[in-house]
């Protein structure tokens, strides 16, 4: 087990110093190294073909990554909120608020990519032809709409988990709280900042942090979406994910792809350290 | 207004608010069963009725369901994802279920070591393992002659590896719920550490086990890019079938549609008849943060 994790990850951190692409893939690791190379190809040098996009996918991943954590979980928050109170037929309220979250990722890619299309598109339809909320129809799989073509679907993906998650920790607090804090006369808000938002904190915690890790390498919906598989994202809707498995599967540059596989996952332990610390320095000044 | 008065319609209000919520979170699923019977053209023009024969009257495409396993191939994708998956599943669950009940009962040496690099193993880009992996079954097969890519088993080695860690990770916190006074009451009467695993804490974690299955097959059903890159036309799972398909045939928006119902079909089933022991899985590890 630890060697088909081990072997890979060690190879992949040797293969992002050597030259290895169609030509070179039969000698393997024995292709030629070139050190730091592939990391300037990737991010420095303005000829090389696999630094075009680069940026935009950087920037796509990370406005992606913030705005669907952030969708997933406020959703989720107010779902579950609503989903906590006693009234009838709450069971089968929520098994149906849990139901796009069994829908493959393949399968939302292919048919939000259908539901966006310009003409014909159920989105455009009801947008424009029904509720006439825009005056025409825009595009949304080209030009910036993409990243909402792409952050949308994936909210409505994930969200019913971090209810769930939500609402399992809703239920762990006490109902004492709830009525001493009736007896000092607190209102609704007050209760929720005071009381909910802080006994939630583990689950804020976990539900974050998977939130970055997962939506950072999210690719399944992205590339169903366009050209369903076979298409570019443009330029708004390419992530890293993408961006990678194009230049090494498609384009076959091994080397590189695996130099910006490292920069990734150096980038993302960052990340979840700084997130770690900042949790812990937070639960000691409570 | 009274109070109780005011309580109530509060309450009528969320349930509406609610109710409308639920319908758009559940439109977009049943556009797509909708669209699956309807033809191809009265999608691309976004007709919003059923389509019409000749004669103007309503017509359900049901042929769509039929063409589909005729030009998508859709009967050997669907044995290949169940093959896949269901083998993947047991794999991993067994791994997993031995796994966590050590790590969560015994200290070794490199017990801690051991489960700090399961979560770490989930910050590792995937796409930093496939390069490699797809590099290495090419020259394996170069090298011996042993077909792996394109093969059942190589897809399946690497998906149980991949989906162990998060499991053990689930299951860990089955097994630290069990109260640790059964299993050594049992020491006492003279149980040895297999016999206090095999009848006490295995039957207790049952529910945690199947939430662990559950979730590994889901993942599993789920997965495109490894699929994609290691299977061949003999064993290409749902996924990278119904993007073929979609690939070259842009246009047939009614078969993609009753491609998709049928590939979410067999997760639907599953959801409704053991949804119980999937909102416990989900739920396991917020609950113990």
């Amino acid at each position: 087990m630890i060697f088909l994790h081990l072997v890979p990850i060690v190879q992949g951190m040797y293969m992002s110093f050597l030259d290895l692409n169609q030509f070179t893939l039969q000698r393997y690791l024995l292709a030629p190294f070139i050190g730091l190379e592939n990391y300037s190809k990737v991010l420095i040098d303005p000829n090389s073909p696999v630094r075009i996009g680069i940026f935009e996918a950087i920037r796509n991943t990370v406005l992606y990554t913030i705005l669907v954590t952030l969708g997933t979980l406020s959703t989720g928050m107010i779902v579950a909120l609503m989903l906590n109170r006693k009234f009838f037929g709450r069971g089968v309220v929520r098994t149906f608020f849990l139901f796009p979250w069994i829908i493959p990722t393949y399968v939302t890619g292919l048919l939000w990519g259908i539901m966006w299309l310009r003409e014909g598109g159920l989105i455009n339809v009801l947008l424009v032809d029904w509720l006439h909320i825009l005056p025409s129809k825009p595009s949304w799989l080209t030009g910036p709409n993409t990243l909402w073509a792409i952050v949308i679907p994936t909210i409505w993906r994930y969200w019913p988990q971090s209810m769930l998650m939500l609402l399992a920790g809703l239920q762990t607090i006490p109902e004492e709280l709830y009525e001493a804090a009736d007896i000092d006369g607190a209102g609704p808000w007050r209760k929720f900042w005071m009381i909910t938002w802080p006994m939630l904190r583990p689950v804020w915690f976990i539900l974050i942090l998977f939130g970055l890790i997962y939506n950072t390498y999210s690719f399944n919906i992205v590339i169903m979406m366009f050209g369903f598989g076979a298409g570019f994202p443009g330029e708004w809707g390419d992530l890293m994910m993408t961006n990678i498995f194009r230049n090494s599967f498609q384009l076959w540059n091994f080397g590189t792809g695996a130099a910006a596989s490292v920069i990734l996952l150096i980038v993302m332990i960052s990340i979840v350290n700084v997130w770690f610390k900042y949790f812990k320095q937070a639960e000691e000044m409570r | 207004m009274p109070y109780y008065l005011k309580k109530r319609i509060t309450d009528i209000i969320i349930n509406i608010v609610m109710l409308m919520f639920l319908g758009l979170t559940l439109l977009p699923i049943g556009w797509m069963v909708f669209s699956s019977l309807k033809s191809s053209t009265d999608i691309a023009i976004g007709r919003v009725g059923l389509s019409q024969t000749l004669d103007g009257r309503p017509k359900i495409q049901w042929e769509n369901y039929v063409d589909m396993w005729k030009n998508v191939n859709f009967g050997l994708y669907l044995k290949n994802s169940l093959i896949i998956c269901g083998a993947t599943m047991v794999i991993a669950m067994l791994l997993s279920t031995l796994a966590s009940y050590s790590l969560s009962r015994f200290k070794f040496p490199g017990s801690d070591l051991f489960s700090n690099t399961i979560l770490a193993t989930q910050m590792i880009p995937a796409i930093m393992y496939l390069i490699p992996l797809y590099i290495m079954f090419v020259k394996f097969t170069v090298m011996t002659g042993i077909q792996v890519k394109g093969t059942y088993w190589g897809l399946i080695l690497i998906y149980s590896a991949f989906f162990t860690p998060f499991s053990i990770w689930i299951l860990r916190g089955f097994f630290a719920s069990i109260p640790k006074e059964l299993e050594e009451s049992a020491r006492i009467d003279g149980c040895s550490a297999l016999q206090v695993f095999w009848h006490i804490a295995l039957p207790l974690a049952i529910p945690g086990i199947i939430a662990t299955g559950i979730f590994i097959f889901l993942t599993a059903w789920d997965e495109l890019m490894f699929a994609w890159v290691l299977t061949n036309g003999d064993t290409m799972t749902i996924p990278v079938g119904i993007r073929l398909f979609v690939g070259n045939y842009q246009n047939r928006f009614d078969l993609m549609m009753a491609a998709a119902t049928v590939a979410t079909l067999p997760l639907v089933v599953l959801f409704f008849f053991l949804q119980k022991y999937i909102v416990a899985g989900l739920t396991a590890g917020a609950v113990k943060g």
